[in-house]
């Protein structure tokens, strides 16, 4: 009589162990999903605060260490951001879990924008086209009588590439794209604004 | 008698009434489309054998990028006609759609939900075609290379790509040509090819010619997409 209380006393014991190991990150649930707009190492994501995880390359996806059960509350905060982000922002990162709770989670980074600026010299001409890969713009000769003025080409993600060229020759004129130092008309974005040289002559 | 006379008047007012509820016409189901993107001329959808052209907003080519355009086909359907929006003779597999009266320099499709079903089915027949522009190759050849670490560059947006030296058996660069693809580039894009990391191991300077400019530029336009390869492909990158 006394031993088979006693067992059962254990067996319950054990049980409960179990069960509370199973709720402490064994569960049959892994906390994942999907990253977007990360470009560098630096992500560092938490679950209820703890269980730190990082997100390396590729840089398109998470997930936690530790699974979790079904009907586990999660809560998913951003512990770090990338050197290059602005922010990074988490959806659908608070819920219970269930399998459709868990398919609806991701990580959005904002990467912060540097300004490009080509200063063009000597342009007296019209007709001339510099482009970023798909970034246009179309440049005449302005007021100075030097021909110097600056053109705002559209914002680069830091750490992307860029690379001004002239895209068509004004009349007339011959324009190369300086390239020498840290001058270049190709490059990385930094942590500052660029800026490009274009030189005109006749 | 009284009774009996007010009885089928009841009856006859009974049938009137019956007769005015399902006898005043069959329910009709227009087919209604939505066309998302639509920027250039060309797209014609098709179902049950009427013909609809869907053209572009008013202010175009191009629209604005993801201007919507709304169009109803000419004949409704009754109850329980089924139907299937394509563009106008494309091939049918399986619910997709290949090729038929696509606008110029564009693919629609109907992306969000299924352009096909029966009358009926759902409370109003509102077809979704979602239409993207195309993009086509911009690939070349590298002559020369025995570095390592040669990265091309499209600008900020369309990527890098790094380009290996050939080898031989030994493994020992060869600097026989080796080709390459860019990301492709949408119609109407402009494109300008650079050298972002110069090959080392030996030390190697690139220089990059070919596509429209000559210098490695241009614009992925109507002669790019008419070419019969489609798109651009004699980029040069010579490496000293």
């Amino acid at each position: 009589m006394k031993s088979s209380i006693l067992r059962a006393g254990v067996v319950a014991l054990a049980c409960a162990l179990g069960l509370s190991a199973c709720g402490g990150g064994s569960g049959d649930l892994y906390l994942a999903g999907a990253v977007v707009n990360v470009t560098a190492d630096g992500l560092v994501l938490q679950n209820n605060g703890g269980d730190d995880t990082a997100v390396v390359a590729p840089y398109t996806s998470f997930q936690f260490g530790n699974r979790v059960s079904t009907d586990d509350q999660f809560n998913i905060t951003v512990r770090k951001i990338p050197d290059n982000a602005d922010s990074c922002v988490v959806n659908n990162g608070k819920a219970r879990a269930n399998y459709y709770t868990i398919g609806q989670i991701s990580v959005t980074c904002t990467i912060k924008q540097h300004a490009l600026t080509v200063n063009i010299v000597g342009l007296t001409t019209s007709g001339l086209v510099i482009i970023n890969g798909a970034d246009r713009h179309d440049v005449s000769a302005g007021t100075d009588p030097a021909g110097t003025q600056t053109v705002p080409m559209a914002s680069v993600s830091e750490g992307a590439a860029y690379g001004v060229t002239v895209l068509q020759q004004p009349t007339g004129q011959t324009c190369t794209v300086k390239d020498s130092g840290n001058d270049k008309g190709t490059g990385i974005m930094g942590k500052t604004d660029t800026t490009v040289t274009i030189s005109c002559a006749s | 008698m009284k009774f009996s006379l007010a009885r089928p008047a009841l009856a006859l007012a009974i049938t009137l009434t019956l007769a005015s509820c399902g006898g005043g016409g069959k329910a009709t189901f227009p087919i209604n489309v939505t066309v998302s993107g639509l920027q250039y001329p060309g797209l014609v959808l098709s179902t049950n054998g009427q013909d609809l052209t869907i053209n572009p907003p008013a202010t175009n080519p191009p629209a604005t990028a993801g201007a919507v355009v709304t169009a109803v086909f000419p004949n409704p359907l009754e109850y329980g006609q089924t139907y299937e929006v394509t563009p106008k003779d494309a091939t049918v597999a399986n619910h997709t759609y290949l090729g038929g009266s696509q606008p110029k320099h564009q693919s629609c499709a109907p992306t969000l939900f299924p352009a096909y079903g029966t009358a009926g089915q759902l409370a109003k027949i509102d077809i979704r075609y979602a239409c993207a522009i195309l993009s086509y190759p911009l690939t070349g050849t590298v002559n020369g290379l025995k570095g390592t670490g040669l990265v091309l560059a499209n600008g900020s947006t369309a990527g890098t790509i790094g380009v290996n030296p050939a080898l031989d058996t030994n493994n020992t660069p060869t600097g026989a040509a080796v080709t390459f693809a860019m990301n492709p580039v949408p119609y109407n894009t402009t494109y300008g090819v650079t050298v972002l990391t110069q090959p080392t191991k030996p030390d190697q300077t690139c220089t990059v010619t070919g596509g429209a400019n000559g210098t490695g530029g241009g614009t992925m336009d109507d002669a790019a997409e008419n070419n019969k390869d489609q798109g651009v492909n004699n980029l040069v990158v010579t490496c000293q």
